[in-house]
């Protein structure tokens, strides 16, 4: 078994043991009732995808610095995972929306900064996409990780800055029951370790891609220096 | 000093182009002007509503044309492989960047000069300083970013569509502030923080003009 496969399955027990503690362990919300419960994913999904969109700038900030390869397939690898994180983040949100606000969306400062947030990274992966891959891809992508990692502190920062109707900070503020807490913070833990796995498998992918790419060019080469050296 | 003079003479000639051709600020300023008719119909304006709308439609009308006047700012470089040519002299890429925003930024005024007078012209709202203000510290921050990215689209395939899909997520800032500002300005409500918008559209300008003059080099180099 490979590391990537123990990994993998590691990140599924934990996120298994996560559920217990999500459904199980931590109490019922007096008001919210169950919806409440799907706080402890949608807040965890939404810090990974912070950290992965810092991967994603370190990454690029390296590369532009270094021309470090390691780096740039580490900023891919992380806006990709970053993309589904902060996915899971804005569905798991509606959904809760729908009950406790009686709508999927308003256009509340901290929706609309975590959606432009999502169109930034898209744009992201559609650069990655389009550009000429290699240096030039690298180049401009890290660019765009650099300014595309503005929004992120407004996302975070959107609760205090304006008036919302999203709820502001509470795990910071003390304001949850102990269990509460305990389950909040097993939840993070497993979904930050989730999103290391699959950021390595995605770099361990990104890797072999490039190697591929390199051997179309290589492979010819190779092919007809052996011929000659073999006539 | 040098890199001053080097931005300023790549602005005249983008300016000296443009002048001799007479393309894009005359099809823009057509192009505001059919926005204002578009959104006539779709809004259904009259006098009572149009305080309200005309923020909204002058903002709307102003990113989509300045979305066209900056992908053209790169256009000609591309078509000709011009930029080539000045990334070999001894210039360096952020002066010349800094020249090409300078000059996409003034057609974008003068588009404005247009866009403005015939908003309040149509939509019977007056244009104070705060509403002019608000506008040109926009479009510097604007123009920046748009042409940083018109730079790097210049460069892969689907230009079109890759533009407005990197530039637009990176205005809201300015369309955020500076349409707040705007809405006070015009009376349509919206809070009270008129003062406080320009200081902040101000610190935007700031935050992307550092930002785009040090990665320019690594979108003009490449």
């Amino acid at each position: 078994m490979s590391r990537y496969e123990k990994g993998a399955i590691a990140a599924v027990v934990l996120m298994l043991v996560a559920a217990g503690f999500i459904f199980i362990y931590a109490p019922e919300d007096a008001l919210q009732g169950a919806p409440q419960r799907i706080f402890y994913l949608h807040v965890s999904s939404a810090i990974a995808a912070y950290g992965c969109f810092a991967v994603v700038l370190l990454g690029g900030i390296v590369y532009l610095w270094k021309e470090n390869v390691t780096a740039d397939r580490l900023a891919r690898a992380g806006a990709l995972v970053g993309v589904v994180f902060t996915t899971v983040t804005l569905v798991m949100g509606m959904i809760w929306a729908k009950p406790i606000w009686g709508t999927f969306w308003t256009w509340d400062a901290r929706l609309t900064s975590t959606l432009v947030l999502w169109i930034i990274y898209a744009g992201y992966l559609m650069v990655r996409r389009l550009a000429e891959p290699g240096r030039q891809a690298a180049r401009f992508a890290a660019v765009v990780g650099i300014f595309g990692f503005i929004d992120v502190p407004v996302v975070h920062f959107s609760v205090t800055w304006w008036r919302t109707v999203h709820p502001g900070p509470i795990v910071i503020n003390d304001a949850l029951p102990p269990q509460m807490l305990v389950a909040f913070f097993v939840t993070m833990a497993s979904t930050l370790f989730l999103a290391a796995v699959l950021i390595a498998i995605r770099y361990r992918i990104e890797v072999l891609t490039d190697e591929a790419a390199e051997r179309v060019v290589t492979a010819p080469i190779a092919a007809a220096s052996k011929a000659g050296s073999a006539r | 000093m040098r890199s001053v003079a080097v931005a300023l003479a790549v602005a005249r000639k983008d300016l000296a182009s443009e002048w001799r051709t007479r393309e894009l600020v005359p099809a823009l300023a057509q192009f505001v002007v059919l926005a204002l008719v578009i959104a006539n119909f779709g809004f259904e304006v009259d006098s009572r509503t149009s305080a309200a709308i005309a923020p909204g439609v002058l903002w709307m009308t102003l990113v989509f044309a300045g979305l066209v006047a900056f992908g053209r700012a790169f256009a000609a470089e591309r078509e000709q492989a011009s930029l080539e040519a000045m990334l070999l002299t001894p210039a360096s890429p952020a002066a010349i960047f800094a020249g090409k925003a300078l000059a996409a930024a003034l057609m974008l005024a003068l588009c404005e000069a247009v866009l403005l007078p015939a908003l309040g012209l149509f939509f019977g709202v007056s244009l104070t300083l705060e509403v002019v203000t608000a506008v040109l510290l926009a479009t510097v921050g604007m123009a920046v970013l748009g042409c940083l990215f018109a730079a790097m689209v210049a460069r892969i395939r689907a230009r079109e569509l890759l533009l407005p899909l990197l530039t637009l997520p990176l205005w809201i800032p300015f369309i955020v502030v500076g349409g707040q500002a705007v809405q006070v300005a015009m009376g349509a409500g919206g809070g009270s923080r008129a003062g406080s918008a320009t200081g902040l559209l101000l610190d935007l300008d700031i935050l992307f003009v550092v930002l785009t003059s040090l990665t320019a080099r690594f979108v003009l180099e490449d």
